[in-house]
């Protein structure tokens, strides 16, 4: 037997050694070309061959003893390949990249425990077909499951190594959860297998030997939980756990609630999640010594079978909620357990002083955790783009670390008449840069305000909200009285708007609050920026918050007052308002 | 601590309701004990009379004694209200109803034994309806009930499987014509025609019976409101049953010969079961579900029945029993009486542990959402929304809405359509097998059957694939369709690796097989594998060849585009227009973006192409071993067929796991490098990052970008431009993010931390580098 560990090890890591260091023969020729369409040609060249070094690999292995092992080598080769052809395309550095990964210490440990995992698996198929019990073969099924763990694990260091690529954008993380949603799906699809023999058996029940039925239990819980309890497995650990609980869980979580009612002391021990995989590992041990007893009592093989029927519906239970898991993060949705938090920041975005709505928001996990989204955010028309991108991404960016915003405006080319004509006249004025721009600003936020104001008669434009509740604040304006500023683009005119009497008394106090804290405020702005563009902002901005806020008010009607910039960021609002100091 | 964990280890904790304390309830609980031990006695002891009286005659007796009593002490016409003939009515079906499910009962009896009559049939309703609940419903109450259930169906399947009646063998040998009337022969031979051993048969009475019974007491419970109480109904029902009865025992006694001896002697034991099942039970169940509530009634109950029937099962024929039975008939003739076995006993252990969890209150507070805590710091709850959130799709309707939308789409009709046909071959299969009693066409049957599970998969993928976007699927259910493409390429994989593995141990060993059976079979496989390969080759060749006509025509297209969006139009329609133009009328029905790939379609494809090679290989090695003998032939048309089947799926799951992991779609690289390039020549860009750009689903391609531009140009103006460029390479789902320079230094304002500064500071510093330069210019 101690040979034949030997040879299974060493045929386990040749396997390892074959797949990765077999292309490198092409290797060199594609780790020049980077691009992605000259290396794909390669691929088509190297599948076949890769394929027929499978079938020499086991059509060589005559030796009936190590046939079973081998068998389970390209079981497992056929397996990785899912895995390993994502990144077949380079393929040619697939030899380097098993060197990066076995430069860490940790994949030793995980190489061993493999090899070790191959050896008891083949003993295992090998006593399944001796014994001839199907219960014994769903389990050696756990077994490969646990090798499949492994993989995963080595797939999680290669992972953590890697880049990002140019076709590859989002980087390999998702590499990750494929492995697990594939290693879940196949063990499931095993017991599927399963199933579908228990059925036919349960017709002509075949005798069941116990020789070693005993003896491959108790080696298989003893190698899985020796796997599961020495390789820290990080995708699996954290799919157990963000994972909704499965029925066995559920099961032994409610039975030893029970337990602990009785004898209390245990309740460290049994109330906490147990980890799935354990669990199915001692179940299935326990319904494999339950079977042991009554198939050498009674001679009932039918229990065989039976239990097969059980471990493979406890194999579904405990890996159909990580493959929904994992599937659903390959489905590009949003967690649901983020999406309490997620509503509350796009709430918040939704109060920024201009935002009209957001809208096709997707927010979807790139990898376990990392989240990625976008969102197309309306403004209105007056607001100032760069602004409420640089707001709304202040917020949103905590927790979607790759985020893109697209500020999108209503009729943005009709306004853009009065635009260009202040803006080519900021061009050719004398002045500097800084009374440009706030003239542009002012402009531009003016005149699509009154726009806007005069659209509660005109359907076409602005805002769905606006038409369905008027804000009282324009009830008294007629349009024409609006009209008429627009031919006067002073910077500071907007402030004595006729119309803004509500609005104003309610803007202005906390308006001045923060003028007296930006003109308190030491320093000058952290040294970055122009002030001359800061100055423009500063004033479109303020100007166009007393407006934005009444319109805001009106069209939620809440009694909530609108969120200002940065309210809870001092700072904030200071950068915003610190303009006014000259 | 006994308080924070409830003390029943099989039911779990309960929350909420408060029970009384069982010491004040003593008087009841022995009262009941009492009751269910006789009632057992009573059963034991009817099981003998059945075994000389007809049913029916005992039924009719049984019925007028109690009717008799109960008149007695009901005195039903004397008090309450004068029943109506619209009531009258009502009673008689009700007794009609209540003669059936006794007679069901009973005969069970006849045909199972008292003990096994006694674990089915007497369960309380509460048990019974907790059940159903659990197995019909999603609400079922939290873990402990599913666990009741399954030990109730494990105990059941262990009666029926591992309960070895010596009975079961002589009753089987049963010659037809030895029933008394024409009821008893009919349910015989209704038994016999589900073949079905006797005693299973009557397993499979009670557990129907059972549940009729349970129906037939919900649905009494208003007529007893209407005629004025359980107890006068019951009064009432026994004797309007005895009449309906009436005819039927005459006719009966008329044409059959009665074997009983004396009348006389059987007086005693007919009071006895009168007295015991059909008065006292009710008499005590009543009292006791009005002192105690219902679901410790139903326990104890239980508890004390089927623990006094396995000892009276065990004691009744012992000889001891035998000389204390004074009334006793001459000896037994022969001790093939219904005894006590290891699959009973096991059994009874299940029922009684299932009776007690599924009777004990279920625990509503598993759904009651946490709403604060009170001030002594206990957790409360809300219940509220268990009832509120309770909406099912009735059954039918659910079905035809959904064979509606399968049928309203071309992939799922043709998904579907094959389906049927698969499983209307299957189950032709199954039952030729079970008729002739075939073991290889079962198994052949069941094996399609697996198959065609992969077929249920892509149905349901092509039917998910249309549903609405919701929050959490935002981009809308397309990327299904991918998701079990893969699914079916490992499913596919896996038979490969079984079938290689079956057929290296068959070429170490050649089996003989009997090849008479297999050709008709295979040959109607593989007939069935032609149709679904000529219904789905049409749409695989359709995705796959437009897939490819397409790749061309896109590219010279995109060309043209590039010269025509030069000038800044908004092609938002060039995508669609450029597409019909490169298919040229073919396929007009799917989009530009859809020639793309069906990952699913693909899957189903490649699934009943490996059952077609299955079936090929089957019959030519058959030919093979016919003609030359060679055995071989078979494993290793198997191990070729594996292999084929492993390489045709590697180009399905490549591709979808490149789609998984969010690659840039390979057929529109080239586009999308030569589009960001114009990108970056489009008046006023800086820089681009950021680019992410990925196929979400057969027709979405999303990405998002994020731009640099100079501060002087209309952001929408640059986004117009970029998602016109971008749409006719075929991006159709796009974010871009435009940035100035003023974004930088509001972020900069904004962000607090060192690092965000710096790392802000150095793009900007890099983008008035840029800035400078092209104002120098």
């Amino acid at each position: 037997m101690a040979m034949d560990g030997m040879m299974s090890t060493s045929s386990g890591l040749s396997y390892h050694n074959v797949g990765d260091f077999y292309p490198r023969k092409f290797g060199s020729k594609p780790d020049v070309v980077p691009s992605g369409v000259t290396e794909r040609k390669v691929c088509p060249l190297d599948k076949p061959d890769m394929v027929s070094v499978d079938v020499i690999n086991v059509n060589d292995a005559d030796v009936p003893l190590h046939r079973k092992k081998h068998e389970h080598d390209t079981y497992v080769l056929g397996t990785i390949h899912p895995f390993r052809k994502t990144h077949r395309s380079i393929f040619g550095k697939l030899s380097q990249e098993f060197r990066l990964v076995t430069s860490d210490r940790r994949s030793w440990r995980i190489l061993l425990f493999g090899a070790l995992n191959l050896l008891c698996t083949g003993c295992l198929l090998m006593w399944c077909s001796s014994t001839n019990s199907m219960a014994l073969t769903a389990y050696t099924y756990l077994t490969i499951f646990d090798l499949f763990g492994l993989i995963t694990c080595l797939v999680s260091y290669w992972v953590t190594m890697k880049k990002a690529s140019q076709v590859y954008s989002f980087g390999f993380e998702r590499l990750e959860v494929l492995a697990v949603f594939a290693s879940t799906v196949l063990v499931q699809l095993g017991a599927l297998f399963i199933l579908k023999e228990s059925v036919e058996r349960f017709m002509e029940q075949p005798e069941v030997h116990t020789g070693r039925l005993l003896v491959g239990t108790f080696v298989a819980l003893f190698f899985n939980l020796l796997t599961l309890l020495s390789v820290r497995n990080k995708p699996f650990a954290y799919v157990s756990e963000a994972a909704s609980s499965s029925w066995l869980q559920e099961h032994v979580a409610d039975l030893s609630r029970s337990l602990c009612g009785i004898i209390p002391g245990l309740s460290s021990v049994l109330l906490p999640r147990m980890n799935p995989f354990v669990l199915i590992n001692m179940a299935g041990a326990l319904s494999l010594c339950i079977t042991y007893m009554l198939i050498e009592i009674n001679n009932y093989n039918a229990v065989d079978t039976a239990s097969a029927v059980a471990i493979a519906l406890m194999t579904f239970g405990t890996m159909y909620p990580m493959s929904v898991y994992s599937g659903k993060v390959l489905l590009q949705t949003t967690p649901s357990h983020i999406i309490g938090q997620l509503d509350k920041l796009l709430r918040e975005v939704s109060t920024l002083d201009g935002v009209l709505e957001v809208r096709n928001e997707h927010f979807w996990t790139v990898g376990f955790g990392s989240l990625a989204g976008s969102a197309h955010v309306r403004i209105r028309r007056d607001a100032n783009e760069q602004l409420v991108l640089a707001h709304v991404t202040n917020r949103l960016l905590p927790l979607v670390s790759t985020l893109t915003i697209q500020i999108f405006k209503d009729d943005w080319a009709r306004p853009l008449l009065t635009g260009a004509l202040s803006s080519s006249s900021a061009a050719a004025s004398p002045l500097g840069p800084a009374e440009g721009y706030a003239a542009l600003s002012s402009s531009s936020s003016l005149a699509p305000l009154l726009l806007a104001s005069g659209g509660e008669l005109d359907p076409l434009t602005s805002t769905p909200s606006k038409p369905t509740s008027p804000p009282p604040e324009f009830s008294f304006d007629t349009p024409g009285r609006n009209v008429q500023p627009v031919v006067l683009p002073a910077p500071g005119h907007h402030v004595h708007r006729p119309y803004g009497g509500l609005g104003l008394s309610y803007g202005a106090a906390p308006y001045r609050g923060m003028l007296s804290q930006g003109l308190a405020r030491p320093g000058g702005g952290l040294g970055l920026g122009l002030q001359g563009v800061g100055a423009g902002f500063g004033l479109g901005v303020g100007g166009s918050g007393v407006p934005s806020s009444q319109s805001y008010r009106t069209a939620f009607g809440g009694p909530a007052a609108p969120l200002r910039f940065g309210s809870s960021n001092p700072l904030a609002s200071q950068a915003q308002y610190r303009q006014y100091r000259p | 601590m006994e308080e924070k964990y409830s003390s029943n280890v099989l039911s779990g904790g309960k929350l909420g309701m408060v029970e009384v304390p069982d010491s004040r309830l003593t008087r009841y609980i022995v009262l009941l004990v009492v009751s269910k031990v006789l009632k057992a006695l009573g059963i034991f002891e009817s099981y003998d009379i059945l075994k000389v009286v007809h049913v029916v005659q005992f039924i009719f007796i049984l019925k007028l004694g109690s009717a008799v009593i109960l008149l007695f002490f009901q005195k039903p016409f004397s008090s309450g209200k004068v029943i109506s003939r619209r009531q009258w009515i009502k009673l008689l079906k009700h007794a009609v109803l209540s003669c059936i499910i006794s007679l069901l009962g009973f005969f069970g009896l006849t045909l199972c034994g008292p003990l096994r009559t006694l674990l089915l049939f007497e369960h309380s309703d509460v048990v019974v309806i907790a059940l159903l609940g659990v197995l019909f419903t999603n609400s079922g109450g939290g873990p402990s009930k599913t666990r009741g259930a399954a030990f109730f169906i494990i105990a059941v399947i262990c009666l029926l499987l591992f309960d070895n009646d010596d009975l079961m063998a002589k009753m089987a040998e049963h010659p037809e014509g030895h029933h008394d009337s024409a009821l008893t022969h009919f349910l015989y031979t209704a038994i016999s025609f589900l073949g079905v051993a006797d005693h299973k048969g009557g397993v499979v009475l009670l557990v129907v019976s059972l549940c009729l019974k349970v129906a037939f007491h919900t649905a009494s419970r208003k007529l007893s409101v209407e005629i004025g109480g359980a107890k006068r109904l019951y009064a009432l029902d026994n004797l309007v049953s005895a009449m309906v009865l009436l005819p039927w025992v005459i006719v009966l006694s008329a044409t059959t010969e009665s074997k009983v001896d004396s009348w006389s002697s059987l007086i005693l034991p007919f009071g006895m079961i009168i007295f015991s099942v059909m008065i006292l039970e009710f008499y005590v169940e009543a009292i006791c579900s009005a002192k105690m509530e219902m679901p410790r009634c139903a326990r104890y109950g239980a508890i004390a029945l089927f623990l006094s029937s396995l000892l009276l099962a065990n004691f009744w024929t012992h000889p001891l029993t035998d000389q204390l039975r004074s009334m006793s008939k001459p000896p037994q003739q022969d001790s093939t009486e219904h005894v006590l076995s290891g699959g009973v006993l096991v059994s009874a252990i299940f029922f009684i542990m299932s009776s007690s969890i599924l009777s004990s209150p279920s625990k509503k507070g598993q759904k009651g959402t946490l709403v604060g805590y009170s001030p002594e710091g206990t957790p409360l709850y809300n219940f509220m929304g268990d009832a509120l959130q309770h909406t099912s799709q009735s059954l039918p309707r659910f079905i035809k809405d959904s064979l509606k939308q399968i049928l309203e789409e071309y992939d799922s009709r043709q998904i579907f359509y094959f389906l049927c046909l698969n499983l209307a071959f299957t189950f032709v299969e199954l039952f030729y097998g079970v008729w002739t009693n075939s073991l290889g066409l079962i198994s052949d049957g069941f094996h399609m059957l697996f198959d065609c599970s992969a077929l249920v998969l892509g149905l349901f993928a092509a039917l998910m694939t249309r549903w609405k976007a919701t929050r959490i699927f935002s981009y809308g259910y397309g990327r299904v369709e991918i998701l079990s493409g893969f699914i079916n390429g490992l499913f596919l994989m896996v038979i490969a690796f079984f079938v290689f593995m079956e057929s290296i141990t068959r070429v170490l060993d050649p089996p003989n097989i009997n090849t008479d059976m297999l050709t008709p079979v295979s040959v109607g496989g593989l007939l069935v594998n032609l149709v679904g390969i000529c219904a789905f080759s049409h749409a695989h060749s359709h995705g796959s060849k437009s897939c490819s006509s397409h790749e061309h025509s896109h590219s010279h297209h995109g060309h043209s585009h590039s010269e025509h969006s030069h000038g800044g139009h908004g092609h938002s329609h060039g995508g669609h227009g450029h597409g019909g133009h490169g298919h040229g009328g073919h396929g007009h029905s799917h989009g530009s973006g859809s020639g793309g790939m069906n990952a699913n379609m693909r899957g189903v494809f490649l699934h009943v192409l490996a059952d077609t090679l299955g079936s090929v290989g089957v019959i030519i090695s058959t030919i093979l071993i016919r003609q030359f003998g060679w055995l071989i032939a078979d494993p290793i048309c198997s191990l070729f067929i594996a292999v084929l089947i492993f390489l045709s799926v590697i180009p399905l799951l490549k591709d979808a796991c490149e789609v998984l992991l969010l690659r840039t779609p390979p057929e529109h690289e080239k586009d999308l490098n030569s589009a960001l390039e114009k990108i970056e020549k489009i008046e006023g860009v800086l820089s681009y990052r950021d680019s992410h750009f990925w196929r979400h689903s057969a027709n979405m391609i999303a990405g998002t970008i994020h731009l640099q531009v100079m501060s002087d140009v209309v952001e929408q103006r640059i986004i117009q431009q970029v998602t016109a460029i971008l749409k006719d390479v075929g991006v159709n789902n796009l974010s871009v993010q435009v940035e100035k320079e003023a974004y930088f230094q509001h972020m900069s304002g904004l962000s607090t931390g060192f690092q965000e500064v710096l790392a802000m500071t150095q793009q900007m510093e890099s983008m008035k580098y840029l800035n400078d330069g092209t104002c120098i210019m």
